[in-house]
């Protein structure tokens, strides 16, 4: 069933063309991500099915629904831009937000309570958000976010700025979400991270989707042309290969995308002759790979397309 | 727009600020400056009936001391027994303020009297002295030319202009005017201070809201415009809350002055015996007309207007400022109009009805501090006072579509002030 379906979806800032034709569907109960360089238009994206501002061209239905005030309620999003009011109690705070997603006070009190004790966070109920860490503060602003029990959750960029703890929390919290059954789409532009929680994915370039639909098959469709390569000797080798592409490189480690007619046996032989190979692994390439590779492409499309 | 939205965001933005150190302060600090300043005045008059100046007269003509031992005995002296060399060595010993030597040739010719002294008592001391001096001789003098009763009275007398107020139904009532120009200077002023104050609450507030970044995660619950709305209302109520406190205050202070500074003034009088002082007047600051309902009425009419004019505007320029020092040159088109009305104000205190002072009144952005001072100072037609709040109502529709176009674009774009072309591209949108 579609949760999010997002339908020929434009928005202009003035000349510049922030999000061109845009369509896809998030699934109930799935982590969808959002992927795309700086600047692709995702947070654009996010911020009209938020309906935080109207889309120019297109439509947005969440569970069926015109984007609006209604769907506002259903949604909880947690912005990259974010913060808190510094000089706010913590827990008058969170009743505010909550009370704004709908929430009355004596049942925003309630929640806000077992978040608070959930994250060991209790004691700061009566703190301003000014005397606590960033850490902290961080973790004040996930209970904000899922502390109406939407059905949609929506996080721009959420793992930036995160240490490494509260990175792990954020996880956890995404990944026992979608046990709930519900749906959280999330942007980044850190694949691994997209690698280990989506299921489906949504690769944005220059205000268009150049790629989306579900993470295996999107790998799967790449075909197995990438080589993991561990040995011990000279690299040099390396250099001297034509039509592959060489992604984390180190001194006895290579992943090698072959791009076109080249056998990955010659690869074999010619790192054979050179060193001594340990490992040799023909794999799925990884999404990091995808999304160069699409990128790439779109931006040398869109380059023939402009001459 | 959702009222449940806009009454939660009046909510916390009242209450927030309600609770702050700053207000508190500055709703106490008020009340108790004016009070400082009452009671300073009071405490002045008081110590100027107390202080005395002791003025030793060698009176040769014998015709000058005794007037003035009447008009002020504890000041005038009578040392007419005394050499001219012991005065000046009372005087040098700080005994006595000064002396004065009075001599035929002050009567008969036209020749000063000198007031020989060590310099202490400054210039009210001075002119009461030269004032008693001038009666007592023109006395002396108008005795000696002989002339008859109803002539001497006719030189004593001193012609002020008195005026009443005829009012439109035909009713004659005491006229306030002096007293009701500075009133209406001070309204102008307050409406003009707090315009700014508040103002600037609003735009610090928006500021606050993007570079704290929470603002996009309100923005994801409330609409731009209920926030906007709601941010005015809840400033607004903060305001009116801190103006009521005051007025209260104000109210309470005056009614307790007045006899407070009298029972003081009749301790200290009859402290001293003197039974002249402690009938003495109530000094004219204390002395206060009442001021009309009306009046009152009219103040926050027209300062509710004028909040409402100028409040958007003010939240537009922190939704298009990055940070709190960047507003200054945004802030232009509002300081402009305001700084305008406000010198304004200093002719039309002095002439509420020429043209200048009619027209600017009743242009919206002069209004809240034109308009009042005119009304508490003279009769304005009614005609000019409605069409100045049709036309304020009317520009405030139009100020608030304004800013709500440009708030909606301004709290969302992080990273750099705007230019005054990027807000023209944004209303455009």
């Amino acid at each position: 069933m579609t949760t999010i379906d997002v339908n020929n979806l434009s928005k202009t800032f003035g000349k510049t063309v922030a999000v061109n034709n845009v369509s896809f569907e998030v699934e109930r109960g799935r982590i969808f991500g959002l992927l795309g360089p700086n600047g692709a238009g995702k947070t654009t994206t996010i911020r009209m099915i938020n309906f935080i501002m109207p889309p120019d061209e297109g439509e947005i239905l969440i569970n069926g629904v015109k984007a609006g005030p209604k769907t506002q309620r259903w949604i909880g999003y947690m912005p990259e831009e974010r913060g808190l009011y510094k000089k706010m109690k913590v827990g008058e705070q969170l009743i505010y937000l909550a009370q704004l997603k709908g929430l009355t006070a004596s049942d925003a009190r309630e929640k806000i309570r077992y978040w608070l004790k959930r994250f060991g966070a209790y004691d700061w109920h009566s703190k301003t958000v000014g005397e606590l860490s960033k850490g902290m503060s961080q973790k004040i602003q996930f209970i904000a976010t899922i502390v109406h029990d939407p059905d949609i959750y929506i996080f721009d960029e959420p793992f930036s700025g995160l240490d490494p703890i509260n990175s792990e929390l954020l996880k956890e919290i995404i990944i026992e979400l979608r046990e709930k059954g519900k749906t959280i789409l999330f942007s980044t532009h850190r694949m691994e991270q997209v690698e280990q929680m989506c299921d489906d994915i949504c690769l944005f370039n220059n205000g268009k989707v150049v790629l989306t639909g579900n993470l295996r098959k999107v790998k799967k469709d790449f075909g197995k042309n990438t080589v993991l390569i561990e040995f011990e000797g000279d690299p040099t080798f390396l250099d001297q290969l034509e039509n592959v592409r060489i992604n984390n490189r180190s001194t006895n480690f290579a992943e090698i995308r072959i791009l076109e007619g080249l056998d990955h046996q010659d690869i074999l032989r010619k790192a054979m002759e050179n060193t001594e190979v340990h490992k040799f692994q023909l794999v799925e390439p990884s999404l990091n790979e995808i999304f160069i590779s699409t990128v790439g492409e779109d931006n040398i499309k869109q380059q023939e397309l402009a001459v | 727009m959702s009222w449940r939205q806009i009454f939660l965001v009046l909510k916390r933005e009242y209450i927030t600020r309600v609770k702050s150190k700053g207000f508190i302060w500055a709703t106490i600090l008020v009340p108790v400056g004016f009070a400082a300043v009452i009671s300073i005045m009071v405490f002045i008059t008081v110590w100027e009936s107390e202080s005395t100046f002791e003025v030793a007269i060698k009176d040769e003509t014998g015709q000058v001391a005794p007037p003035l031992i009447e008009i002020n005995e504890r000041r005038y002296l009578d040392y007419s027994d005394l050499e001219i060399d012991s005065l000046r060595t009372l005087v040098q010993q700080d005994r006595i303020t000064g002396y004065i030597v009075i001599t035929e040739e002050n009567i008969t010719e036209r020749r000063n009297p000198e007031l020989i002294y060590r310099g202490s008592g400054g210039m009210e001391f001075l002119m009461s002295v030269e004032s008693d001096f001038r009666q007592v001789i023109r006395e002396v003098r108008l005795r000696r030319a002989d002339v008859s009763e109803e002539i001497q009275e006719i030189y004593e007398a001193r012609i002020n202009l008195d005026t009443r107020r005829l009012t439109r139904e035909g009713e004659e009532e005491d006229d306030d005017t002096i007293f009701l120009s500075f009133v209406g200077m001070l309204l102008g002023i307050i409406i003009f201070i707090s315009i700014f104050s508040y103002g600037g609450y609003i735009t610090r507030g928006v500021i606050e809201e993007k570079t704290n970044r929470i603002v996009e995660v309100i923005a994801s619950s409330v609409k731009p415009i209920e926030l906007l709305t709601g941010k005015m209302a809840g400033v607004g109520a903060l305001a009116i809350t801190q103006f009521t406190i005051w007025i209260l205050a104000f109210a309470g202070l005056t009614t307790i002055a007045g006899p407070l500074a009298m029972s003081l003034m009749e301790t200290s009088a009859s402290a001293s015996g003197d039974l002249a002082a402690a009938e003495a007047e109530l000094p004219a600051f204390l002395d206060f007309p009442t001021v009309e309902i009306s009046l009152i009425v009219y103040f926050i009419i027209f300062f509710i207007l004028g909040y409402l004019l100028y409040s958007s505007l003010f939240a537009a320029i922190g939704s298009a400022a990055d940070s709190d020092t960047d507003t200054q040159q945004l802030m232009l088109p509002i300081t402009i109009p305001i700084m305008i009305a406000y010198f304004i104000m200093f002719h039309t205190w002095r002439s509420p009805d020429s043209i200048l002072s009619v027209v600017s009144s009743i242009i919206p952005f002069f209004s809240p501090i034109l308009m009042i001072t005119r009304i508490a100072i003279t009769d304005v037609p009614f005609w000019q006072i409605g069409s100045s709040i049709l036309l304020m109502i009317l520009t405030f529709a139009g100020t608030m579509w304004l800013s709500s176009k440009i708030y909606k674009v301004g709290i969302l774009s992080y990273g750099s002030t705007a230019s005054f072309k990027d807000i023209f591209k944004w209303i455009r949108q």
